[in-house]
């Protein structure tokens, strides 16, 4: 059954990457054009428009092709940056325990109670927005979870035989770290990395929403919704496609955390 | 026993009904006009608001010296009459006997200037302080080596006399601007960042509730000056229901007036009629992007004229539902005496390119336009984006939040494109002209930092004219210079739309200042109770 | 007692820890307060005397020094937008978000212990996969999309409830259920899993040996030690709940604190922003508190320390 899971989630994560690839030449319209004669009044989903045309009189289907590819980009980069953050820190925590353990955990915890997208808000406003700021800022607001799952594997993983035996040996920290603990930890982080780039394009979504993410004309499936709100009770199809689009690309990246293990637990 | 749970009662149910005076049947008086607002009122005290939500309501519970009439000539309101000096430097006010506040307490002459003093205080951090600054003596007041602004006078209780160091022909006007309403001075002083909560005036209506976050009530002040007014008892304003949520609930009637938001005006304007009363009226209000004429290629003419031809205005006005018309210059049609017939900049990508390819940029450059992006904001930004495109012209639209926004423009060489909407303060072409573009307000609102010597003499010429009509032609011929320099990229003058319920009555829309509700009046409901 | 006061310590060091992380970036952002006071017309001479009044020409240290006294004598300082002291309007604001919370958490909650209980006969089947992965589908959809769906669906084409705003309990179902909803599957597939690993241990057979009925060993039984790992997730959650909050009122127009914080960033303004900040954070690091305590209580095995 996990394995049908998995199977489903790389298929659909598969067709995500291709789709974000290829997905630009598939596009009818440029996206950022106004297509349609009609402006400040979305048209319906019909040919040659077949998921409508926004208030700008942009091409929906269009707008989403490109969007894949941005959602996607953010989504895997911004997790990079959690992992290495997360990663670095919870490594860090467990390996050498004691004073550094209970600095970083606290700092961790600082940061845990900290509301996250207010975090973020006012991170983007010191830099400036940009793709490269979103992909920093997610990962500074989103490292927390990883850093304490990997604190806990590295604090269990430091007791071990073999690591005991390789520091009787003489081997450096750094030796112990990425030869004996950091390879062990691995199975953990390839659940945690899906997780998290689920998460991220989540968070991502959320902050174009909040009018903060990745700055027009580039399509992002957040911006879309965002700028579709004020139309929902009149063309209700121009915020249900992109945020059926934001559903598949974070369902393929849980359906893959999932059936790695059953239960993505600890991390979400 | 009993009485401590009524006590307690009360305390706890105070979701009351509020109870109206019973209303004479077939009169126009009475009723309760019921508005609703995306937040709070952001103040009620006069000497801080400064936007018009704020003057909304503090223009029915205060009163100024003069105010406008529905032409925007200013006509009397607490002075009867005044009197201006020939050199334009001492005005006199004559206050109308016997005005009280709404408490009953006799308003004087003293308590105006008071009022004006609170905003010269520095404690008081008025952002209107700037207007007032002419007045002899303020600046010393403001340091704080004397204890009054030696410009400001009250001889008797019913004579205000005010004193500027130079003449100033809008002096007039700044006495009708809110910041100079005349508030109950000691109890102000008294009151600091509070008074906005207990607010005191002499206007038609007084505060009855406040609840932030919930609703603000004003109720007739029975001791108005004049008896015959208001008509209505009340104004309810409920908080924190947003343009599209109003509409709805005006729709199932529990508002009397609304504006209609974009995505069902289209509809609406089908047939008006059938969902209400619609008014219209255009404002003083020019909506533009700032180009910054200091940094290149935008320190060219031609470059700007060039951004200018390449936007669509008219597909700018539709982004607007058409609620708008195409900006030619800078000063709004309808400003009183004045009237400017520039033909401004039609739309035209092929003049753009030349013109590009004279200043030696035919291969395009990259710019980018800092905007606090609402909405509409970005929707426009977007547009004009495209359209620059078409011409090589690439825009990067830079989203930032407001008060880094206000931030920004006001550094040299930081924003080469910025959007912006100015709103008049006075009926009076040189709140455009002056105040946007004279080079000695670079540290102020010439966001552009446009400096040109022959536009500054025309405006020096302009303000030591006396006669309002030579002085108006004199800005007339500066704005022909300004349009054809081209600091800005002319977008449109927004045309306010309002629908009421059937019932409401002498609703106007008014170009300078927010709609006033003295000369509202309701149909009487049927007798069925409410 | 001696853990206890230990973690109360933290509680402060954590709380500290915010309000100089918060104040910090808030100097790095560009933008200037007293501009947001001022507001966009003031000239230099305006804008000079109320960063005077304000105290923003002082030094960053000196500043976060003098914040960090007046919150020591409970003065949370008064906002440059509205001038309403900081505490005021907190209090006032903090019901709404309270009331949507607390709806919100009960909801994931009540859809954690009641989906577990129908799935967990259901276990291996094909029924239990589908439902899987529905519930993963729905954890997947952005909280502000299916806020805006329940809004189009059930708001305006069906009538069922109110548009947005606040006011009455019927403002409040459409909201804590978009924010309840994702994390309640999320519950009840943890939930269902727990139980899963509880029924195959030894007491439990025993006790259905013994002819426990079968509600009753799930419901009480089982469900008591599986709930537990729960117990923590939940305080876990809680900070992401808030990120919650703020889209879940951003698109209700729900007037609390998530919105009140977050045009309180876009405002920069910092006594207000502060206030919030120490606020959320204090809430997270109670129910962490609390959750920590309430799992030694049930779980006698864990001795506090």
């Amino acid at each position: 059954m996990r394995s049908g899971l998995l199977r489903a989630g790389v298929v659909m994560g598969f067709f995500l990457v291709v789709l974000a690839i290829v997905g630009p030449t598939l596009a009818p319209f440029d996206p950022t054009a106004p297509v349609s004669p009609h402006l400040a009044e979305p048209t319906s989903p019909g040919a040659p428009f077949y998921l409508g045309t926004d208030d700008l009189g942009r091409d929906v289907l269009s707008r989403l092709l490109y969007g894949a590819r941005i959602s996607l980009l953010v989504g895997l980069v911004a997790m990079v940056v959690t992992m290495a953050i997360g990663t670095t820190i919870g490594l860090a925590a467990g390996y050498f325990g004691g004073v550094v353990d209970t600095v970083l955990m606290r700092f961790t915890d600082v940061m845990l109670a900290f509301p996250g997208l207010l975090l973020a808000v006012a991170l983007v406003a010191v830099m400036r927005p940009s793709v490269w700021t979103i992909f920093i800022v997610i990962g500074l607001v989103s490292w927390t979870g990883v850093a304490r799952v990997v604190r806990s594997e590295a604090l269990s993983l430091r007791e071990r035989d073999f690591v005991i035996a390789a520091r009787a040996m003489g081997a450096t920290h750094g030796r112990i770290v990425f030869r004996h603990i950091l390879p062990n930890v691995v199975p953990t982080l390839i659940v945690i990395a899906a997780l998290s780039t689920s998460g991220t394009i989540l968070l991502d979504a959320g902050l174009s929403f909040l009018g903060i993410g990745v700055p027009p004309p580039t399509p992002t499936w957040g911006r879309m919704i965002q700028e579709a709100s004020t139309y929902y009770r009149v063309a209700p199809w121009l915020m249900a496609f992109p945020g059926l689009a934001v559903l598949y690309a974070v369902l393929a990246f849980n359906l893959i955390a999932y059936g790695l293990t059953g239960e993505g637990r600890g991390v979400r | 026993m009993a009485l401590v749970v009524c006590m307690l009662l009360a305390g706890c149910v105070r979701n009351d009904p509020l109870d109206w005076p019973a209303r004479e049947p077939g009169s126009r008086r009475g009723g309760v006009l019921r508005l609703a607002g995306p937040d709070d009122v952001p103040t009620l005290d006069p000497a801080l608001g400064y936007d018009s939500r704020s003057w909304t309501y503090e223009q029915h519970l205060f009163e100024t010296m003069v105010t406008y009439d529905d032409a925007n000539q200013i006509v009397p309101q607490l002075a009867e009459r005044w009197t201006i000096s020939a050199d334009l430097r001492t005005y006199t006010f004559a206050l109308i006997p016997g005005v009280t506040f709404s408490d009953g307490t006799p308003l004087t002459a003293e308590d105006a200037v008071g009022s004006l003093e609170r905003v010269l205080d520095p404690k008081t951090r008025s952002q209107g302080a700037e207007h007032y600054r002419g007045i002899r003596g303020a600046a010393e007041f403001a340091a704080g080596t004397t204890p009054h602004v030696a410009g400001l006078s009250a001889p008797d209780a019913t004579t205000f006399t005010i004193e500027l160091d130079e003449p100033d022909h809008l002096f007039l006007d700044k006495m009708a601007l809110m910041f100079a309403a005349v508030v109950p001075a000691e109890r102000a002083r008294a009151l600091g960042d509070d008074f906005t909560d207990h607010p005191l005036g002499s206007g038609p209506f007084m505060l009855r509730e406040w609840r932030r976050g919930e609703r603000i009530v004003l109720a007739r002040n029975p001791r108005y000056r004049r008896p015959d007014r208001p008509y209505l008892d009340g104004i309810v304003e409920s908080a924190g229901v947003n343009g599209e949520l109003a509409w709805l609930m005006f729709l199932s009637k529990e508002l009397d007036v609304s504006g209609i938001p974009p995505a069902d005006f289209p509809l609406v304007m089908r047939d008006p009629a059938a969902t209400g009363t619609l008014v219209k009226g255009p404002t003083l209000v020019t909506s533009y992007l700032g180009l910054n004429c200091q940094m290149p290629p935008l320190d060219d003419r031609r470059v700007r004229q060039a951004l200018n031809y390449a936007v669509n205005k008219q597909d700018v006005i539709a982004l607007l539902n058409g609620r708008g018309i195409p900006a030619k210059s800078l000063v709004p049609p309808g400003m009183p005496g004045y009237t400017n017939d520039l033909a401004g900049y039609p739309f035209d990508p092929e003049r753009a390119r030349a013109l590009l390819r004279e200043a030696g940029q035919g291969d395009g450059f990259t710019t980018e336009l800092w905007t606090q992006g609402s909405d509409l904001d970005l929707k426009i930004g977007q547009k004009v984006q495209h359209d620059l495109g078409e011409v090589g012209v690439t825009l990067e639209i830079k989203q930032v939040a407001w008060s880094a926004f206000l931030e920004a423009i006001r550094q040299p060489k930081t924003v080469p494109v910025f959007d912006l909407a100015w709103s008049a303060d006075f009926p009076d072409p040189s709140n455009f002209l002056e105040t946007l573009f004279q080079s000695s307000r670079a540290d102020a609102n010439n966001h552009t930092f446009y400096a040109s010597p022959a536009f500054d003499r025309l405006l020096a010429r302009a303000s030591d004219t006396a006669d309002p009509e030579a002085r108006n032609t004199v800005y007339r011929e500066a704005e022909r210079l300004l349009v054809d320099d081209a600091p800005v990229i002319f977008l449109y003058h927004p045309i306010s739309y309002v629908m009421l319920h059937p019932r409401v009555h002498g609703y106007t829309i008014h170009a300078l200042l927010p709609s006033r509700y003295t000369d509202v009046w309701l149909d009487p409901e049927p007798a069925s109770p409410r | 007692m001696r853990y206890l006061a230990q973690r109360l310590a933290w509680a402060a060091v954590i709380l500290l820890g915010t309000t100089a992380i918060t104040f910090a970036i808030l100097f790095v952002v560009p933008g200037d307060p007293a501009r947001v006071v001022a507001g966009p017309r003031a000239d230099a001479a305006t804008l000079a005397t109320i960063r005077h009044e304000l105290g923003l020409d002082r030094s960053l240290p000196v500043q976060y020094g003098q914040y960090l006294w007046r919150l020591s004598h409970g003065d949370l300082g008064r906002s440059y937008a509205t001038r309403q002291p900081v505490a005021t309007t907190l209090v006032r604001r903090l019901p709404a978000t309270a009331a949507l919370a607390s709806a919100g958490l009960a909801i994931a909650v009540l859809i954690g212990l009641v989906g577990a209980l129908v799935t967990a006969p259901l276990a291996g089947t094909w029924l239990d996969r589908a439902i899987l992965v529905a519930s993963l589908a729905l954890l997947s959809a952005p909280v502000f999309w299916l806020g805006m769906m329940g809004l189009y669906w059930i708001g305006f084409r069906w009538r069922l409830v109110p548009l947005g705003g606040a006011g009455s309990l019927r403002h409040l179902i459409l909201p804590a259920l978009v924010l309840g909803l994702g994390t309640g599957v999320y519950y009840a597939r943890l939930l269902h899993t727990n139980l899963q690993e509880v029924l195959a241990l030894d007491y439990i057979r025993a006790a259905r040996a013994r002819g426990v009925a079968p509600l009753r060993l799930v419901g009480v039984h089982a469900l008591r030690n599986a709930g537990l790992p729960l117990l923590t997730v939940i305080g876990l959650d809680f900070a992401s709940l808030m990120n919650g909050v703020v889209l879940t009122e951003t698109v209700f127009h729900w007037p609390g604190l998530g919105r009140l914080a977050f045009d309180a960033v876009l405002a920069l303004d910092v006594p207000m922003i502060m206030g919030t900040v120490l606020l959320s954070a204090g809430l997270v690091v109670v129910t962490n508190l609390a959750v920590d305590v309430l799992y030694r209580l049930v779980d006698p095995r864990i001795r506090l320390e």
